[in-house]
Formats: C-alpha cells, structure tokens, sequence
C-alpha cells in the first residue's frame, strides 16, 4: 500500500515538471531568489516612507474625531462636524488597514475598528445595560467606525429624528456609547502607532532574510491576504453575493451612510497599488517597493515585465469600478452585471499577485480558506 | 486513497480459472449487475426509495446543535427534550409531530449495542451531560473573558467561541460526536449489517419480491435506504446527493464534502455514492454477496472520513496552539474531541470492531480533559494521539493533517 503510494508520488513529481510555467525568472542567483535586490532597502522604505506616517496621519484624524464627538456629545445639535470627522478618519483607514503586521496583528486592529455590518441588536443592548466590556470579541461587530456609522446616520430616519434620540431620555446613554466606542479606537491606535515608533520597526527592518518568517514573506502574504479577503471580497464580492449567490447590499461598508462604499473600495485600491509600487505617504516620492522587487528579478509573464502588468491591471480595475455609480444602485440591479465584471477585474489581480510575483520572489502563501465552520 | 479490491479480485478469478479443468464445459450464465447512473429505483413506474425517518432525525440533530448556541432561550429542559423528541421542543412543526428522537437512536446499533446495554445508556448519558455543563458553566460566562480554568468567550479570528473551564466547546462537541453516535452507527453497524438487512424473512422476501405491507418497497431495499439516508437524507437532489455534497447538513454530509475536498481523498465521494447505488442495486437483483461488498467499501471509507477529520483537527489545533492562538486552537481541538468520541462507532470490515475501542476514545478523552484540559495540553500530545489513529488506518499523518 505504502509503495504504491510512492510510485503515485513520483509519477506526479515527473508529471508536475511537465507543467508549463508561463512566468519565467531570469536570475543567475540559484537559491534565495533575491537576486542583488537589498530587501532591508525594501523594508525600511515600507516602515519609514508608508506604514509610519499612515499611522501617524490615522491617529491625528482619529484625534479629530475624538474632538468632534466630545463636541457633539456635549452639545447635541448638529450632526455635521462630527460625521464629517468620522468620514475623514474611515477614509484614513482603508490606507492603513493594509499594514496588519507586528503590532497592528497582536492587538487584532482591523478586527476591532471595522467588521461590518455592525451588530445593531448588540449595540442596542449595550447602551440599555449600560455596562459593556470592550475588551471581549463579542462586542467586536458592536464597536470601530461600523458602530459609529450606525449611531451618527442609522438611529432614526433623517436628522431631526436622529438628534431627537441623542437629545431624549436615553440621551446620555447614547453619547456616552458613542464617546466610548471612539476612546477604544484611539487607544488601538495608539498603542500600535507607539510600537512602530519605539522597538518593532528596528525589528520589522532587521528581519530583511528569506525564509517565511522574514519581515517581506510574511508581510506580502498580509498584503495579499488583505487585498482578497478585506478589499474584493468584503467590500465587493460579499455584497454582490458572487460568494453566495445572492445580493447582499446589508453587508456594504457604511451602510447607513450610504453611498460611500465604492469610494471607501478605490481608497483601499490606491492604497494597495501605491504600496506595491513603493510611493510615499501622501506623496509622490517612490522608494525600494514590490515592484522594483520584480524589475530586480526581471519577471516577465508572456514576454511582458511582470510589474507592467500587475500595474495595468490595477489601473483597468480602478477605471472600471470608478465608472460604476454607487455600489448600492448597481446592486439594486438584477442581476448587477456591471458590478460583477468589475469585480472580475478586481479579481484577476489576486492571481498576478498571489501565483505571480510570489512565485517571482519565491514567498509561499501561508494562508488558505479558514476550514471555519 | 484507491481500493485496490478489484484487482485483488481479478487475480483472485484469474488464479481460480487456471485452476479449472475444462473436461465439462458447463457455461453458466453470470449476470453482472449494473448499478444505475443514480440513486433511483423504481417499482411499477413508482420510487421505491425511503429515507424519510432519517431526513427527520437529521433535522432534530440541527435544531439540538443550534439550541446549544441560543443563549437567551436554551435551558437543560429545552436541550433534553430536543434530544428525547418530548414536550413539542423543535421550532418545526413536523418534527414536534414525529414519534422518532435523536436519543432513541444515540449508541443503538443492532451489531454494536444490542448486547452492550449498558455502554448505550453511558453514551447518550455523557451526551446529555454536555447539555448541563453548556447550560450551567458556559451560558453564565457569555460575557467572561476566559482564561485558564474559567469559562468564558474567546475570540479566533473573526469568531467569538464559548468553551467551559477546561477550553472545550460543548456545541462543538455534541454536534461532531452525533456524527458517530447517530449517523456513523446506525449507518455501518445497524442499517449495512446483515442482522439487519437479512433480518426474519427478509431474504426470502426479498427474492420473491414481497413487499412490507401498505409500501412499495422490501424491507431490505428499504433498510440499505436508511442507511443511505444518514448520510444524504438532507440532499437537494438524492438521486444525485453529490453534486451539493458538504452542504446538506453540518454533520456527516458536511464532512464527506471536506475529505473529498482534501486533494489526498478526492474521489472518496464518488467511490462511497457507487457503493451506495451499486449495493442497491445488488438487492434489487438478489446478489446478497455483491451487497455485502458494497457495505464493506462503506464501512471503510465512512470509518476513513471519520479518523481522517479527527486527525486533522488535531493537528490544526496543535498549530494554531504553537502560534499561540487558543481561541482558534480549542475550537479545531473540540471539534477534533468529538470526531475522536466518534471513532468509537467506525467498523472496520476486516475485524468487524471499531478503529479505535470505546476504551481507547475514553484514554483519549481523559487525556484532553486531564487538569486545565486544553488550556494544557501539548503538541506532543496531539501528536501522540494523532499518530495512534493514523496507525490504524490507510492515510498518513501529512495526508489528513492539513
């Protein structure tokens, strides 16, 4: 029995080197696959030029929030400023939701700030008991910018009604909710952002090797984790139901809002591209990225450079989900064609990156579907 | 993972037929029989194929798994009458209505149980004892973060999972033991046994086509049904159960559907669903020994897919414990408990007795809920436990581990 299954394992050693491999790699290295390419170049431009000051430009808007919300929480009369800080903070968001590494990982960030839909029916017992701990992973749906989301748009039916809540008998239970929902942010954040600026971007830069503990191999898997599961499937395919066969516009981002999910998914698209091609926080200075990563290791796919390629694509989603009108009118389509072919450019990336140019750079994918059940 | 049956076979008949002396060419007729391209077989243009006694025991177990997670309107009462079928528990109607249970059917294989009363009431008894420690340790905690021998809520992942002082989920552990208890058994030790199938005057009814009174069908072709039935009985389309097969129902459909998504196992599906229809058609055409090996293969494979998820859930359960994630770790290793509470039920053909015995699943149990139970347990362990299930079967640890 044993031998038979050594004969198989052979036969389909032999027949797995028959495939045909269309990415090919020049590189006169042999093993490691870096080819010259100076990693901790790589790694410090991530941490100094884009991880950092994301998170310095997140804290400050999450300050502004902060700010707002004690404003309005005091003087509950106009809804404006307050919705706008949080607009401007959850925008800041979608560029550092990316960077889920080190300490981002260890304090689950984007677990804590933004699962949406918000769980409506957890919040709403919480502010009645009064009593909540949002240290327990149950209250994760019930907290971050989904839950403030629903308590600026979602407790009434316009703005009158809304304001009435905050200005009823449960009033101060409502902005003491509130307040609370957003001090929780703001000590995430903090907490993450002092870790990058004390000791873990020595030790995030330090781990320049290749091995799949190395700062590149484990973070281009966070990358690409994060572009196919929290940007095409969250924000995309989950709501236009190619999972599960069915539309589902209550799991759009900024549900209550409305009509902010297709500009919150190109932030994230941005983001994601500018990462790959190294570019600066903000600005348009580039530095030692993924992209000049494959020019080093001079990856070509079908006789093109493989990070013209990955760049295009990135450019063809971006023009065809911009051309789109908001994500809740095309799902108010039946079925929403147009919605899905963009989201089938935004799909053919996660082959390019996750077969591609890992394969380039020699990176396994450490992570499959969670057998979850 | 191949059967290599057929060829044995096929030498075995090619060694007899050199051995036959051809003085009297006496030619007899063999009559293949064909199993058909689905599960359908008919009697004067009507279905004789009945499951529906298992379709309803399958619901039951759904609303008992559920109940066990509806912190605001479970109680022990609530669970244990689900588990009885008493006092119109269920949610539907029609179940409330059946005289069948889950419980009447909990450890109560004709082969297994018949003679082993007391083992039969010990079983279902640890199984309701699940119910009052969800209901008396868990359900009070929902709002406690747990820690080291204090029951409480702990995330994995996206998911919030509530386990008991020891780290054990219980809703897990009920839902992956019935897996063997109810569907396993009854499958395998009851319904494929020729105790059952050949039962009374079965055999004779069978050949002359006598049918049980007010049915359509024989008693054998309606017993080797049931049987079917605890593993399709919730199918979109029975008479093609594989084309949805892993979403039928959370139970043994569901984990028939994993194996043959494990690239190892893929064909398992396929080869269990032929024995199936190739067993039924064998009554059909009277062939009482092809039956018998179609229920072989079946007893094999389900026994396999059974040890296989066990083993794999040990072993994610000892990675997510060395990358220090318990809440995912304790759900993998409680829905790893249960599939080993199972192993108890397998039947393997050669020795006609479980993979693993009662008294070995229950060394095993002792093992995972020694002192602070999971929160202590080591990758040693698991491996150890791991490597004892894979010595009894054709998979290896790295085949069913990932």
């Amino acid at each position: 029995m044993k031998k038979i299954f050594g004969i198989i394992a052979i036969a389909l050693f032999f027949y797995a080197c028959g495939s045909d491999d269309t990415t090919i790699t020049t590189d006169d290295s042999g093993t490691g696959n870096t080819g010259n390419f100076d990693r901790s170049a790589m790694l410090t431009n991530w941490a100094d030029n884009i991880i950092v000051p994301g998170y310095v430009d997140f804290n400050a808007k999450v300050n502004t929030l902060e700010s707002a919300t004690a404003a309005f929480t005091a003087d509950a009369s106009d809804l404006t400023a307050v919705r706008a800080a949080w607009l401007d903070a959850y925008t800041t968001w979608q560029r550092v939701s990316i960077f889920e590494i080190g300490p981002a990982e260890t304090v689950n960030l984007r677990l804590n700030v933004n699962i949406y839909p918000a769980n409506v029916t957890t919040i709403e017992s919480n502010i009645d008991n009064g009593s909540y701990d949002f240290g327990l992973s149950s209250n994760r749906s019930a907290k971050g910018f989904p839950a403030i989301d629903y308590l600026l748009y979602g407790l009434g039916a316009d703005e009158t009604a809304i304001l009435a809540v905050y200005n009823g008998a449960e009033g101060a239970a409502y902005k003491q909710y509130l307040n609370d929902v957003v001090a929780d942010m703001k000590q995430l954040t903090v907490s993450v952002l002092s870790e990058w600026q004390g000791s873990y971007r020595a030790a995030f830069i330090e781990n320049d090797g290749a091995s799949a503990t190395a700062s590149t191999d484990r973070f281009v898997n966070d990358y690409i984790f994060y572009y196919e599961k929290f940007l095409r499937a969250g924000k995309m395919g989950i709501p236009g139901g190619v999972f599960s066969g069915n539309v589902e516009v209550g799991n759009l981002e900024a549900l209550y809002a409305g009509n902010l999910s297709k500009e919150l998914f190109l932030v994230g698209l941005d983001a994601t591209q500018d990462f790959f091609n190294g570019k600066a926080y903000n600005t348009n200075a580039q530095g030692e990225s993924l992209s000049s990563y494959l020019d080093e290791l001079n990856a070509i796919k079908d006789g093109v450079d493989l990070n013209e390629i990955i760049n295009s694509q990135f450019d063809v989603a971006r023009a065809s989900v911009s051309a789109l009108g908001s994500f809740e009118s095309e799902l108010s389509q039946n079925p929403p064609s147009t919605f899905l072919e963009s989201y089938n450019e935004v799909q053919r990336l996660v082959p390019l990156l996750k077969v591609d140019m890992v394969s380039a750079m020699s990176i396994s994918i450490d992570f499959a579907d969670a057998d979850g059940d | 993972m191949k059967n290599f049956l057929p060829i044995a076979l096929a030498i075995t008949t090619i060694a007899f037929t050199s051995c036959e002396d051809d003085d009297s060419p006496v030619i007899e007729q063999e009559i293949e029989v064909v199993a058909p391209a689905t599960y359908s077989f008919e009697r004067n243009g009507e279905s004789t194929v009945s499951f529906s006694g298992q379709t309803t025991r399958i619901a039951m177990a759904q609303e008992i798994v559920s109940e066990m997670s509806d912190f605001d309107n479970a109680s022990i009462a609530s669970l244990t009458d689900m588990f009885a079928n008493e006092n119109n528990p269920f949610e539907d109607a029609d179940l409330n209505a059946s005289d069948k249970s889950v419980k009447s059917k909990v450890a109560a294989s004709t082969d297994y149980f018949s003679t082993n009363a007391a083992a039969s009431a010990e079983i279902k008894a640890y199984i309701e004892s699940h119910f009052t420690t969800q209901i008396n340790e868990v359900f009070p905690a929902q709002n406690t973060q747990a820690s080291i021998g204090v029951a409480g809520q702990i995330a994995d992942g996206e998911s919030t999972r509530y386990v008991a002082a020891n780290g054990l989920e219980y809703n897990q552990i009920v839902a992956k033991s019935l897996i063997g208890a109810l569907m396993v058994d009854q499958m395998l030790n009851n319904y494929l046994g020729t105790n059952v199938l050949d039962a009374g005057t079965n055999i004779a009814d069978n050949d002359a086509d006598v049918l049980v009174e007010g049915k359509v069908y024989t008693d054998m072709e309606h017993k080797w049904d049931e049987a079917f039935g605890y593993l399709f009985g919730n199918s979109a389309d029975p008479a093609n159960a594989n084309a949805t097969i892993g979403s039928d129902d959370f139970f043994l459909n569901r984990y028939l559907g994993r194996v043959e998504g494990d690239e190892d196992f893929a064909g398992i599906a396929q080869d269990v669903f032929d024995a199936f229809k190739l067993g039924r058609a064998a009554i059909v055409a009277k062939d009482y020994e092809l039956r018998d090996e179609q229920a072989e293969i079946l007893r094999t494979k389900i026994s396999e897919v059974v040890g296989i998820r066990a083993v794999y859930y040990l072993q994610q359960g000892k990675n997510a414990i060395e990358a220090g994630n318990f809440g995912t770790a304790f759900h993998d290793l409680s829905e790893g408990f249960g599939f080993v509470y199972s192993l108890q039920f397998t039947r393997n053909p050669d020795t006609d007795a479980p993979y693993l015995s009662r008294e070995e699943v229950q060394g095993i149990v002792s093992q995972l809920t020694a002192g602070n139970g999971l929160w202590e347990v080591t990758p040693a362990t698991l491996d150890l436990i791991s490597t004892t299930i894979t010595d009894r079967f054709d998979f290896t640890l790295e085949q069913a581990g990932s």
